[in-house]
């Protein structure tokens, strides 16, 4: 079972590289995987038939009570022949139907299998959890392959109108689910439910309405019908797989599944009887007016699906039994009529039954499976559907409560409108038509014409021996709670269920004859409220709600934000202090006087960034306060931070000026005096709260502090005696963990924010370079000290300027610096081993994966500050994307070797091993997170320099002005800024 | 121009050992898997991040080096006793200056070093270097201190030469117009020593800018 969906998995995951290896026919081989799950289920049909089918129960999430647990019983053995057999059969005929130069084949082939698996899961587990998974992947997969034709805006919206009523229906059905379980005698096992269904009540009623909304979502009925005939965008072959056998069938199969359990609850009858009644009598209404052969289609669907719902929701085995053979029935013939009318299609380029004319001469291996599947379908002997439909009129005719009565009077009519579309169906396709001339049909393969003859022959010889059907189906439909054991027949004797037929093939040719003037009365009548447009008005409003509410608490101002962020800390704090009771303990003003100079020095660099006025010197100010930090730590004896702050401050600083060479020299003026007065008021409050804080915790704690236990849990458990990167990558390790995730997430949002082109383009090497257009940095008017390395013509000898760094011609010849050059040559690498070190260090002493990741961050920057563009490319040609996933991949990865080993998640172990005169090696396991956390720094870096460096400086050189230059600009050319230097003229002096 | 493999390793080679130099270092322990996983770790780096072939023609004498370091140490501690004076000097407004000096050397890494270890000892700093005419750019911090402003170029070229005699060839210096090192003079016939040392231009040739 679980092999069979790994299985899909892998082909899912494989069929890319199949498709582009072997073109369209690679849909062939791919056939065969969900073709597998269908023998499988042939091979067990007899144990199956005997209720010894194979069962699996494998524990997965035992605290949710979600366990992998699949069987197969009568039901899910028909429903697997079906999604695998009819699968298969569309995938093989996918390898004639696409153009073989189609795009993106491999994207739909994958999608397509994957599918197939879910389908497969879907109808084969026995937990309720795990098939809300399974169907809420089949309403993703199906979502993508509506959504197949991405580049047509009806295919997007009918994917986006999918997912969302069937999503919603599927969220329905989880809660009901929650409900079942959870309630009093409730359990997460169907078969445990069906057995013995939890006692009545409110809740039992509300829990049955839920799965029954998420039945009708999926399988397309009133009110949620609308979704359907959207979704035949699709590529045809979805639509006879999806929106037929498969997908659509979901809500059916959910039905027969709980069926048994509940359907003798009134609400259960009431639901069924309305939502399945009025979608057969709406749906086969509504076709009767298609011109389109494919909508014509999708309304049939959905009013077949009404009826298959009608019947296997009743009580009664006997409908049941009809219920179940329809189901079989309507798969092979409304696939097979699907499939006809994708022949019909590409050989004749339209599906208006207005255009089609005398297509039964001239594509007679369409006309053929097309008449035999539209015969099946209205119900004409000896076909499946016959037998289906005549074995629900039997059983309906001989029950006589007034549900029962109501349910035959619909079927009946439903069968009318269903004879009338059937025959309206096969003179649009294949009649010829009176003033219409001959379609002219290109000659298509003969491989696409096997998958809807296959089809329809199945229907003929299924119906040929309805005893077989009865003797497989019967098993199930036993399981019912009422009524007689049902029979399949072809001849049932004369009685009125012969007369019903009768009366329907009467009436139904009656319909059809009379079609043009039903069309005109539809045209002219309009029933009921527009589900479509009520649901796009749904939509709109929605939207605007979300519009309104974004607009009212995301105004868009950091200021006010950050006011709110800070206010609340501020009152959070004080209303706990107040409550609590918290007092200020013993205090002791420092542990060695230099600490207090420090203090003073961060103090006073704070206090002077808040007043800078410019921005340079702002950020300046800022990292004195930050290398203050790392002084302080440094006394406070913790080197591992202090180096961690050194590094993450040097950073801070290149980003910062990365981000300044864009940014006017000065802040704006434009806060005006009282506002200002405010935030300073609000900053001393919030500095206050926090000094406050601070001097409250240390005496605040009431148990021992678990610090205590780390320095001896982080070598007996991580093998490491420096605390901190133990703490980083092993007894913390989820939270490393989420937090590398969230770095890959910023860089890729800061990188996304700057490459306006796409991201994920090549890294500029220096071969990329063209020395006529211009060099990179170059501006304008240099400085007047710039002038000195320009080039002059002078004689050079060969020691000198010489190529110490990639690409440092690349740059303009005053932006160049021998000396820069040359250091950057010097230290590149003695950085580089440095981070090695520090990484492989770092589990025992200062150092680890994310120190070294800065290091080796700092050593690409150096290169790129030396060198410009072309040299970070030079110097790291990688895409940051690869060297982020890898990372991620790595750890991730690493965390969950143990688990191949028997232990938990993210364990460390530690393995020694001798190599002889070279000594002991010990390595501990998580080396390798930390490898990954490396790679991670390093790509956040990669990805910083490329966008906010590299990138900002190719879209100012292709605006055709260099970055402006931090160090020079002048306060005249900050446009639309402060302008200081009036201010000052005028007396006023900075504010 | 193509040159033999065994050539482009070679030229790898002072690099690596002084990569195996610091990863022992970085550990603190000699040991044979220490300097072996050095030197890996070291040729890795170079093979997987390479910077452009450029090969190191000079020749390193330990003499020289020591002399270099030693004479550095001193400059250091005398200039930051000097500095530290003026800085706590009230009332006193150095007078500061930035000067121009056309190295003798002919090479971008001497240029880099002699520039470096100026910036390194306090008072000094490079402002600007002119990489084709080999030009260094000077701030002195006051230049009454420094000694005047023949000094404080004399102290630049001083200290190339130093570079020189610890890490350049005999060609190398020659060509630089310096005599030989003084300790090999015995070996080699060099030209007289008293005449060449010192700026080689005349002193009127000083450009300073006084601020």
């Amino acid at each position: 079972m679980l092999q069979l969906l790994a299985l899909h998995l892998l082909a899912a995951v494989a069929a890319p590289a199949i498709m582009r290896r072997f073109g369209r026919k690679g849909f062939l081989p791919l056939a065969l995987v969900p073709g597998s799950a269908a023998v499988w289920a042939v091979v067990n049909t007899g144990a199956v038939v005997d209720g010894r089918g194979p069962t699996l129960d494998v524990s997965w999430i035992p605290a949710l009570d979600m366990s992998l647990s699949f069987r197969l019983d009568v039901l899910s053995w028909l429903m697997v022949i079906l999604v695998g057999g009819v699968g298969a059969i569309v995938l093989g005929y996918c390898a004639w139907y696409f153009a073989s130069g189609a795009k993106f084949l491999g994207r739909f082939a994958g999608v397509f299998v994957a599918f197939a698996g879910a389908m497969l899961g879907l109808v084969t587990t026995d937990n309720t959890l795990v098939l809300y998974v399974f169907w809420e992947l089949t309403t993703v997969f199906s979502y993508l392959l509506i959504g197949h034709y991405f580049d047509r805006k009806g295919a997007r919206r009918a994917a986006m109108q999918a997912i969302i009523v069937t999503t919603l229906g599927g969220l329905a059905m989880l809660f009901g689910f929650l409900i079942l379980g959870e309630a009093e005698g409730g359990s997460y096992t169907i078969s445990e439910l069906i057995a013995a269904p939890p006692a009545g009540g409110g809740l039992v009623t509300a829990a049955i309405v839920l799965v029954l909304v998420g039945a009708i979502s999926k399988s397309a009925l009133v009110p949620f019908h609308f979704w359907l005939p959207g979704a035949m965008a699709a590529p045809t072959p979805v639509s006879a797989y999806l929106h037929a056998a498969a997908m659509v069938k979901a809500g059916v199969y959910l039905v027969a599944r709980f069926a048994p359990g509940f359907a003798e609850t009134p609400v259960w009858q009431w639901m069924i009887l309305l939502t399945g009644g009025a979608t057969m009598i709406l749906g086969g209404y509504r076709a009767l007016r298609q011109h389109d052969l494919k909508l014509l289609l999708a309304f049939g669907t959905v009013s077949q699906l009404g009826f298959l719902i009608l019947l296997v929701g009743q009580a009664d085995r006997a409908v049941a039994l009809a219920g179940l053979a329809l189901i079989g029935a309507h798969a092979m013939f409304k696939a097979a009529l699907f499939l006809t009318v994708g022949v019909i299609d590409a050989a004749a380029g339209t599906r208006d039954l207005r255009q089609l004319s005398g297509l039964a001469k001239h594509l007679p291996w369409a006309t053929v499976p097309g008449v035999l599947a539209a015969f099946s379908m209205v119900g004409l002997p000896p076909f499946a559907g016959y037998v289906g439909k005549e074995a629900a009129l039997e059983a309906l005719v001989h029950l006589d409560d007034p549900m029962s009565v109501a349910v035959l009077v619909v079927v009946v009519i439903g069968s009318i409108l269903t004879f009338a579309y059937g025959m309206r169906f096969l003179w649009g396709a294949f009649a010829r038509k009176k003033g219409v001339p001959d379609t002219s049909v290109d000659k298509e393969a003969t491989g696409l014409y096997v998958a809807p003859n296959v089809l329809a022959f199945a229907g003929l010889f299924a119906g040929l021996f309805p005893v077989a059907g009865e003797t497989l189906l019967a098993p199930y439909a036993d399981t019912y709670p009422q009524g007689e054991p049902g029979h399949l027949t072809l001849w049932g004797g004369f009685g009125i269920p012969l007369l019903l037929t009768g009366v329907i093939i009467v009436a139904g040719l009656l319909l059809m004859l009379g079609r043009t003037a039903i069309e005109r009365a539809q045209e002219l009548v309009s029933v009921g409220p527009d589900a479509d447009r009520t649901y796009r008005g749904t939509m709109r409003r929605l939207d605007s709600i979300s519009v309104a509410v974004t607009s009212i608490t995301q105004r868009g101002s950091l200021p006010v934000y950050l006011g709110l962020i800070l206010l609340t800390t501020v009152v959070m704090i004080w209303t706990s202090a107040y409550a609590g009771g918290l007092r200020i303990g013993a205090l002791k003003p420092w542990d060695y006087p230099v600490q207090a100079g420090v203090a003073v020095v961060i103090a006073v660099a704070a206090f002077l960034t808040a007043r800078a006025r410019r921005r340079l010197k702002a950020v300046v100010l800022l990292g004195i306060t930050g290398y203050g930090v790392v002084l302080l730590f440094a006394l406070q004896g913790a080197p591992d931070l202090a180096l961690t702050q050194a590094l993450v401050e040097t950073i801070t600083l290149v980003v910062f000026i990365l981000v300044l060479r864009r940014l006017p020299a000065y802040f704006s003026n434009r806060p005006l005096k009282a506002s200002r007065w405010w935030r300073a008021i609000l900053a001393t409050i919030v500095g206050v709260t926090v000094t406050f804080v601070a001097l409250v915790i240390p005496n605040a704690r009431v148990t021992d502090t678990i610090a205590e236990l780390f320095p001896e849990e982080a070598y007996n458990f991580g093998y490491g005696r420096n605390i901190v990167n133990v703490t980083l990558v092993d007894i913390r390790a989820w939270d490393t963990m989420g937090e590398i995730s969230v770095l890959l997430v910023a860089a890729t949002g800061v990188a996304s924010l700057v490459f306006l082109r796409a991201r994920a383009g090549r890294v500029e090497r220096i071969r990329d370079h063209d020395m006529d257009r211009g060099s990179v940095w170059a501006s304008d008017s240099p400085g007047d000290d710039a002038l000195v390395r320009r080039s002059r013509t002078q004689p050079v000898r060969s020691t000198r300027n010489r190529r110490w760094i990639s690409a440092g011609v690349a740059l303009a010849p005053h932006r160049r610096s021998v000396i820069f050059e040359v250091a950057t040559r010097l230290i590149f690498h003695t950085m580089l081993v440095f981070a090695v070190y520090l990484l492989f260090a770092g589990h025992n002493s200062p150092g680890g994966g994310f120190v070294a990741g800065l290091v080796a961050g700092i050593a690409l920057t150096v290169r790129y500050l030396a060198g410009g563009r072309y040299e970070l490319g030079e110097a790291a040609p990688v895409l940051p994307g690869l060297l982020l996933g890898s990372g991620l991949f790595l750890s991730a990865g690493a965390g969950a070797v143990p688990l191949a080993f028997g232990g938990v998640v993210l364990q460390s172990a530690v393995i020694d091993f001798h190599l002889g005169y070279l000594g002991d090696v010990h390595l501990v396991t998580t080396l390798f997170f930390d490898i990954g956390v490396f790679l991670v720094v390093v790509g956040l870096m990669l990805d910083i320099l490329r966008s906010l460096g590299a990138e900002v400086d190719r879209q100012g050189e292709a605006e055709g002005r260099a970055a402006p230059d931090v160090a020079h600009d002048s306060p005249r050319s900050t446009a639309d800024d402060a302008q200081p230097l009036e201010d000052a003229l005028a007396g006023g002096g900075p504010r | 121009m193509r040159v033999s493999g065994s050539r482009k390793w070679l030229e790898k080679i002072p690099m690596v050992l002084w990569l195996t130099v610091l990863w022992v270092l970085f550990w603190g322990d000699l040991s044979l898997a220490n300097v072996l996983a050095g030197a890996l770790i070291g040729l890795f780096v170079m093979t997987v991040m390479p910077m452009p072939r450029i090969g190191f023609e000079g020749r390193v004498s330990f003499i020289g080096t020591a002399i270099l370091l030693g004479k550095f140490a001193v400059d250091v501690l005398l200039a930051s006793v000097q500095v530290a004076r003026q800085a706590l000097r009230f009332g006193h407004d150095p007078h500061g200056a930035v000067i121009r000096v056309p190295l003798r050397s002919h090479s971008d890494l001497y240029l880099t070093l002699t520039a470096v270890l100026c910036s390194l000892v306090p008072g000094s700093i490079i402002v600007e270097a002119h990489r084709l005419s080999g030009t260094l750019y000077v701030h002195v911090l006051d230049v009454p201190a420094a000694g005047g402003i023949a000094k404080a170029k004399a102290d630049v070229l001083a200290q190339e030469r130093r570079v020189l005699y610890a890490l350049a060839t005999d060609a190398d210096i020659a060509e630089a117009g310096l005599p030989p090192r003084p300790w090999k003079r015995g070996r080699t016939d060099g030209p007289d020593p008293t005449t060449a040392v010192g700026p080689s231009g005349p002193a009127g040739d000083d450009q300073a800018v006084t601020r």
